[in-house]
């Protein structure tokens, strides 16, 4: 109305305006209050099968394919793809986000524990849960504080705070948070419902994965056991009306227990890492979750002080979900030594009728396990990787000669200690039946460095670094990789200069979505990797995208932020040094066909 | 244009550059961090800068995470050994804070690299000086 009458925003216009707002808001808030009486429990049916056109699950479903069964956006008119709305998020931290789909609203997490629903056809703001910074008292609390909370005045764009995935159920949304919290939040108001503390940040202890739901319990892994503690990682599960430990089971095996002797004689404070900083999968049949644990710590055989096996690092760990009992293990690295991580997604498919369970970490190998006892069925290594031999027949990694790290000796390896796998997950598409990987291709000049090893050190190790260029990559840092299942067969590769920055994304369009750090969102034709449509959005394409549709209109929403590991930090800024991102302008973006 | 430099005048520059290598060497004396580089002083302005602009990533106490390498202990010895606090402070102030480089005023990134001494057991004594030849003449040594 003020725009129309064309006159300058004067002084009247303002007080109109101040007039006006607290109606506007009564109006918005009475809107958001219609939407969300619409609001239907989350039930574990939904969450196994969701609704047409929802998204109630990081990766889509609990077999995380990431892969949406729309089609209306396909391969013949992706071309025509269009903004609908775009909402900035949070730049206080780093944003890898991965919305949810519920009745209509986009949930949506940002930095520093903040939560926003957003009516997922026009983006309007439904409610956004925010939290209180952490007091002076909190920070200065304990020996050994550390970064785990913010001090106050501290500056924007910090990469801390990141929150990759919530979880839906009944009317409540799960979150992990940064100083080792869980929170459940009222779906339709955005209230804190209950908040359960279940590790002391002041030791290190932080999540940056959130929960999912597993026959009726809210299963979430820690991370942030870098440093040397009387305790380890751990998995647990809550219960989702109380917020109530039901178990917790650690990810290191302690000394008493079986697989204990695989630290060597290390008491358990210096028994470090197996983080869980990815979210699971589920199997709502054999009813059994599958979480991945990370490396051990400090990276280096010889800084950690033990050679061997290190269970239960650098595994897949199938939990039942009821008592957090393990079923089975595959340690698909063991003894790692070179910050080779393989805590990533676990993609759930059944080929040729075998249950089975698909993983790559950091050395670019696609793992296919049995996902019912955990038996070795296949190992495809993409071939980059100059660390490891695999014996395709029992699994088993070898260490390559020479490719033992010793402290201060320098090593040439690939990947580098960025890995050429990472959070970013890949996508599974049952029309082509082809797994969509974002590779990033790097190497490096490393030289392990030594460790205090006393209460409160430990950590990673420090690593004198050099990046270079893969000698295969022509200069590129990103791949796109379609591989066939089960055969393992390159079906196409497409590379550019940034990295990619994002989760794949399948649609039964026939379409693969990604996006990289240099701003660049693409579509391609999963079929052949033809690129059918781009577009450049505001920073870094980084997080979880999604396909959703409401009252038949199919969208794409893709997750742009700051923040970050090595993926969008030194490798691009060395590797790539033209190329520059905003260094703000987090935000959430949704196309749509014209209509 | 060509400028044939005759032998008269290359000797001259070179005892030029002598004169004045000499003059510095004599203004700026080898030293090592532990020869008190650095007052009291700055180290508390540079732990409020640290507080402000690094502890996020880098941790309270230093240590840093899994993304970011630790500034104290024997952490720090490996990586910095054998170089010159000029590598140090040119290495945070053109690269720190990862997400705003070299936005921090000269004088603050001064500060935290005193306070990071301080907090490396390096004793205190002179003001650190911000100027490069006196910064490239402080080694990174291990006791
Ligand atoms: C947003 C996180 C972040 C902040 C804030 C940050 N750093 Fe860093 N720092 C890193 C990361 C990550 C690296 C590793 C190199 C890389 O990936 O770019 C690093 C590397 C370093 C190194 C080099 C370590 C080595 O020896 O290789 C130093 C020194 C350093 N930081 C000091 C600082 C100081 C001082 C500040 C405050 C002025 C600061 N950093 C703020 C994340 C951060």
């Amino acid at each position: 109305m003020m725009i129309k009458t064309a006159k300058p925003l004067g002084y009247s216009a303002i007080r109109a305006h101040s007039i006006l707002l607290p109606l506007a808001f009564l109006l918005s808030a009475s809107f958001s209050t219609a939407q969300i009486e619409d609001f239907a429990s989350v039930t574990d049916e939904m969450l196994i099968s969701p609704p047409t056109g929802e998204w109630l699950s990081w990766r889509g479903t609990p077999a995380a394919w990431g892969y949406s069964p729309l089609d209306q956006i396909n391969t013949n008119n992706v071309d025509q793809l269009q903004l609908k709305w775009s909402f900035a998020l949070d730049d206080t931290g780093a944003v890898q986000a991965a919305p949810l789909i519920h009745a209509g609203i986009m949930f949506i997490p940002s930095a520093r524990g903040v939560i926003q629903a957003l009516d997922a056809v026009s983006g309007d703001l439904l409610w956004e849960y925010r939290p209180a910074p952490p007091t002076e008292e909190f920070i200065n609390s304990g020996e050994g504080t550390r970064a785990a909370v913010l001090p106050p005045g501290a500056f924007a764009g910090v990469g801390r705070g990141v929150q990759k995935n919530i979880a839906l159920y009944g009317d409540m949304i799960y979150a992990a948070t940064e100083t080792a919290s869980i929170r459940a939040i009222d779906a339709r108001s955005g209230l804190l419902v209950w908040e359960t503390q279940v590790a002391d940040p002041t030791l290190g202890y932080f999540y940056t994965a959130g929960p999912i739901v597993a026959n009726g319990t809210l299963v979430t892994g820690i991370t942030g056991c870098d440093r040397y503690k009387e305790d380890v990682c751990f998995i647990t599960g809550h219960d989702p009306e109380t917020g109530e430990e039901k178990w917790r089971t650690s990810t290191v095996a302690r000394p008493e227990d079986p697989g204990g002797d695989t630290w060597g004689d290390l008491p358990l404070r210096f028994r470090a890492g197996s983080d869980a900083w990815v979210a699971g999968s589920y199997d709502p049949e054999a009813n059994l979750i599958y979480w991945g644990t990370s490396q051990a710590k400090p990276w280096a055989r010889a800084v950690r002080g033990s050679d061997g096996d290190a269970l239960y690092t650098n595994s897949t760990l199938a939990l039942n979900p009821d008592n957090g009992q393990m079923a089975w293990y595959f340690q698909h690295l063991p003894g790692e030594t070179h910050d080779m991580d393989e805590v990533f997604e676990n993609i759930l498919i059944d080929v040729d009728g075998r249950k089975s369970l698909f993983k790559m970490g950091k050395l670019g190998i696609l793992w296919q396990l049995d996902r019912e006892t955990g038996e070795f069925i296949k190992g495809t290594d993409i071939g980059y990787q100059t660390i490891v031999n695999l014996d395709p027949i029992t699994g088993k990694i070898s260490y390559r000669d020479g490719m033992i790290p010793r402290i201060g000796e320098e090593l040439n390896m690939c990947p580098s200690t960025s890995g050429f796998k990472s959070w970013r997950a890949m996508a599974y598409s049952p029309d082509t039946s082809a797994m969509y990987i974002p590779i990033t291709l790097n190497c490096e000049l490393a030289t392990f460095g030594p460790t205090e090893r006393q209460l409160g050190g430990g950590g990673t190790g420090p690593v004198r670094r050099v990046n270079y260029h893969h000698p295969e990559s022509d200069g590129n840092l990103g791949e796109l990789l379609a591989l066939n299942i089960p055969s393992g067969e390159v079906k196409w590769r497409y590379r550019t200069r940034a990295p990619f920055n994002t989760a794949a994304l399948t649609t039964a369009g026939g379409l693969v979505f990604i996006g990289d750090w240099n701003r660049t969102m693409s579509a391609l034709d999963a079929e052949n990797g033809d690129v059918l449509w781009q577009v450049r959005l505001a920073t870094s394409n980084q997080g979880f995208p999604i396909s959703y549709s409401v009252d038949g209109t199919q969208y794409i929403a893709m997750p742009v932020g700051t923040g970050g590991a090595s993926w969008s930090g030194s490798l691009p800024n060395e590797l790539a040094p033209e190329l520059h991102r905003p260094r703000n302008g987090s935000s959430i973006n949704v196309f749509a066909l014209p209509e | 244009m060509i400028i044939s430099m005759d032998s008269s005048l290359k000797k001259i520059t070179s005892l030029f550059t002598l004169l004045s290598l000499a003059a510095v060497s004599h203004a700026i004396e080898a030293q090592s961090v532990w020869d008190g580089v650095y007052s009291d002083a700055q180290a508390s302005r540079g732990e409020f800068i640290y507080r402000e602009a690094c502890l996020s990533c880098h941790g309270q106490d230093l240590g840093g995470n899994s993304n970011s390498p630790g500034l104290v202990g024997m952490g720090f010895m490996f990586l910095w050994e054998g170089k010159t606090l000029g590598e140090f402070f040119e290495k945070i102030r053109s690269e720190m804070p990862t997400d705003r480089p070299g936005q921090l005023p000269a004088k603050d990134y001064l500060n935290v690299v005193a306070y990071i001494l301080q907090e490396n057991a390096m004793p205190s004594g002179k003001e650190l000086s911000s100027s490069a030849a006196a910064l490239d003449a402080i080694a990174i040594s291990s006791k």
